[in-house]
């Protein structure tokens, strides 16, 4: 008995420091943030007791529909140019080329460096006057693009910069999908006499679909959590067509100090994303063997 | 969540280091201060309480400049909130006061009881009732201000055939046309008028729109006994001259990384008298400049009033020796300190004959750049001390953004909007 006793405190006090770390972060905020919910606080004064008002307002609020839409937006540029851009760089770098260990490494180099300063040097790369872009466009007798400062231009060229910095984390996924085709289904498609075309449509994408899908599930949820490109870039504009839907609970929370309201955009976000996640893992579970 | 783990690690960090009965190791009873975390604030703040520490060692002060971050507000929001707030800051910006005052977490000046008669010595008439609170208190003493006035380059405007600043609309863009060019022939304008941030933050708008709106209505705020009164023709006027600005050409659509004042990039920057120090440090041979009133519409009469940008001291409901934080603010207020603030950190105090106090006057002889914010200074305005001023802001700065940079909208129709939008704030 005494032995269980022993055993058993070993084990509890084995966990004891993940628990006490999962109460402090994860359960006090979380609990924290739900009680916020049904109050109004700006962290000043004492918290006010405001029933369901918060979620009326967020159904009443254009602004936040609009940083979905943004949201949706920068998804559906972002994924796909993700996915694209990943699949070409890892077939590339999967092939037997001079300094392949180099290349792999200066392609995974943007996802390691931090979000602040890459978006600092995009900031430069897209100034409108004297960016390296616009010059290189005006060299080549094009028109130069306000790519940071036109409401049209603004979110593709941050979907862009986001898929430059994510992209070898994906094209490591890619390779190791790559790398676990069996060499025997392409030599049989040498002797049928398949061209490369051939070869990657009908042996190297079907084979990849499982990498393709947790590249599209990491990529929504990386992506649902736009947050640093355009807090650096555009602060949300112009004419908030960059206001992504955490960027809009940020200012929410800190610009404006709305604690309450900034917790039920976060609880109502976070069950979209969760909506979302969820569906796209049933898809997953219906694609064939 | 995010929300939460950063309050409850500023709750955690006050209850850990919060110092309740201001006393260190031997016992003394000191008085915290923060200045502003520029090096000249800091080095006049040490100056300071060396001096008083000198004079009174039963209460020492010791200096610890605001910690590092974004903005003063965010520091000074999280030491609210975790009680960690010092017994004395200097560098409060009136627009954040309301909040601390909700939150009873600041010492109401008034009830020391040589608070009018310093507030009648030292401050211009009628000032002291612009920071008279809600409940009939005042909370924060002022104490510096930095007029914010046009920094213009004398050689530019002479090259383009200007022997004065620009004093109207009229001439400010005539002057603009003759200065905004190609220089490179590549088919795109190098040089500039001024440069406007076209960032989308809302505390920038202080400095382009606020400030030309007050030189505009004569001296209007935004906001008066918590109804929005900026709806009217100055604030269209304003948003005019700046989208005429941009669509013209003569401000950039860019973010230039450096000063594009001393690169000469522009020939006019709107700033303050803390440039002057930047200006005399990093200049090349040869560059000259100066500053003048910021231009106003063409048919404005009278004096030119303009954003103060004043910082204002305040004692902590933390502080318990509220008596002697407030002879330590007198002793800042003093006419031996407020000359120290001139010489060591290039900003004005807030105090009657600025100019022609005998204890000034070789001041501005030896400085007469400081002498020009010096004459401004009567005739500045500070900000409305709503606690949604932040998002009245934000408010206009969209419109800002849509109307002047943008084009997108009239200014007649952002005005509107930026109105309707501050006023469903203010509800």
């Amino acid at each position: 008995m005494t032995r269980i006793k022993h055993k058993n405190l070993v084990a509890y006090g084995l966990v004891a420091p993940y628990w006490i770390h999962f109460s402090i972060f994860m359960a006090y905020p979380l609990i924290f943030s739900l009680i916020l919910v049904f109050h109004k606080w700006d962290v000043y004064t004492p918290m006010q007791f405001v029933g369901l008002r918060n979620f009326v307002r967020l159904f009443q609020d254009d602004l936040f529909l609009q940083s979905l839409l943004n949201t949706l937006l920068f998804l559906l540029i972002h994924i796909p140019l993700q996915i694209v851009a990943a699949l070409l760089f890892s077939v590339l770098l999967n092939e037997k080329i001079r300094a392949r260990g180099f290349f792999r490494a200066a392609y995974f180099m943007p996802v390691v460096i931090s979000g602040v300063v890459i978006s600092l040097l995009w900031q430069q790369l897209y100034s409108q006057e004297n960016g390296v872009l616009n010059l290189l466009l005006a060299h080549i007798g094009l028109p130069k693009i306000p790519w940071l400062i036109s409401p049209e231009w603004a979110m593709p060229s941050i979907a862009i910069m986001a898929t430059w910095k994510n992209v070898g984390l994906y094209i490591v996924l890619f390779l190791a999908g790559l790398q676990t085709i069996p060499s025997y289904l392409y030599e049989a498609a040498d002797i049928d006499g398949a061209s490369v075309w051939q070869k990657f449509r009908s042996i190297t994408l079907p084979m990849l679909n499982p990498t393709v899908l947790l590249v599209m599930i990491l990529s929504t949820i990386g992506g649902f959590s736009l947050f640093i490109e355009p807090y650096m870039l555009t602060g949300g504009g112009p004419m908030n067509r960059t206001l992504s839907a955490m960027l809009y609970i940020y200012k929410q929370a800190f610009y404006f100090n709305r604690m309450g309201y900034a917790a039920t955009l976060g609880f109502f976000f976070a069950l979209l994303i969760l909506s979302v996640v969820l569906v796209q893992r049933k898809i997953i579970e219906q694609e064939p063997e | 969540m995010l929300i939460a783990a950063v309050i409850g690690l500023a709750a955690l960090a006050g209850w850990v280091s919060c110092d309740r009965d201001g006393a260190d190791k031997s016992g003394v009873n000191h008085l915290t201060y923060w200045p502003a975390a520029n090096a000249q604030e800091i080095l006049l703040a040490k100056e300071s309480a060396q001096l008083w520490n000198e004079q009174h060692p039963e209460t020492p002060v010791l200096v610890q400049p605001i910690p590092e971050s974004q903005s003063t507000e965010e520091v000074l929001l999280a030491a609210v909130v975790g009680k960690t707030t010092p017994d004395i800051c200097s560098n409060i910006w009136p627009g954040v006061v309301g909040q601390f005052v909700r939150a009873r977490s600041l010492v109401p000046l008034d009830r020391f009881p040589d608070f009018d008669s310093l507030a009648t010595a030292r401050l211009p008439d009628g000032q002291l009732e612009s920071y008279r609170f809600d409940d009939g208190h005042v909370y924060q003493f002022p104490w510096k201000t930095n007029p914010i006035m046009l920094e213009y380059n004398i050689n530019r405007l002479r090259e383009a055939g200007f022997d004065h600043p620009p004093r109207t609309y009229a001439e400010f863009f005539a002057m603009g046309r003759a200065i905004s060019r190609d220089l490179t022939g590549d088919g795109h304008r190098d040089r500039w008028m001024m440069f406007v941030d076209i960032q989308m933050k809302w505390w920038l708008r202080y400095f382009d729109f606020y400030t030309f709106y007050i030189a505009a209505s004569q001296g209007e705020t935004l906001v008066r006994d918590h109804q929005v009164i900026f709806d009217n023709p100055a604030a269209v006027e304003v948003f005019r001259f700046f989208q005429q600005g941009f669509s013209e050409g003569i401000f950039p659509h860019a973010s230039f990384q450096g000063d594009t004042f001393l690169s000469q990039q522009v020939a006019v920057h709107i700033t303050g008298p803390w440039n002057i120090a930047h200006l005399e440090k990093f200049k090349s041979d040869g560059f000259a400049w100066d500053y003048a009133p910021i231009p106003v519409p063409d048919d404005h009469h009278g004096p030119v009033i303009t954003y103060g940008d004043p910082k204002n001291m305040v004692i902590f409901t933390t502080c318990r020796q509220p008596e002697r934080a407030w002879e330590f603010v007198k002793f800042l207020l003093s006419r031996e300190r407020d000359l120290a603030l001139l010489q060591t950190a290039t900003q004005l105090p807030i105090r009657k004959n600025l100019l022609s106090d005998s204890l000034f006057v070789p001041y501005y002889a030896a400085h007469p750049r400081m002498a020009r914010f010096a004459q401004q200074a009567p005739h500045t305005r500070g900000v409305d001390t709503v606690p949604e001023l932040r998002e009245i802001f934000d408010a206009l700065a969209q419109e800002f953004e849509a109307c002047c940079i943008l084009g997108r909208r009239t200014p007649e129709e952002a005005v509107r909007r930026a109105a309707e939008r501050s006023r469903e704030i203010l509800q």
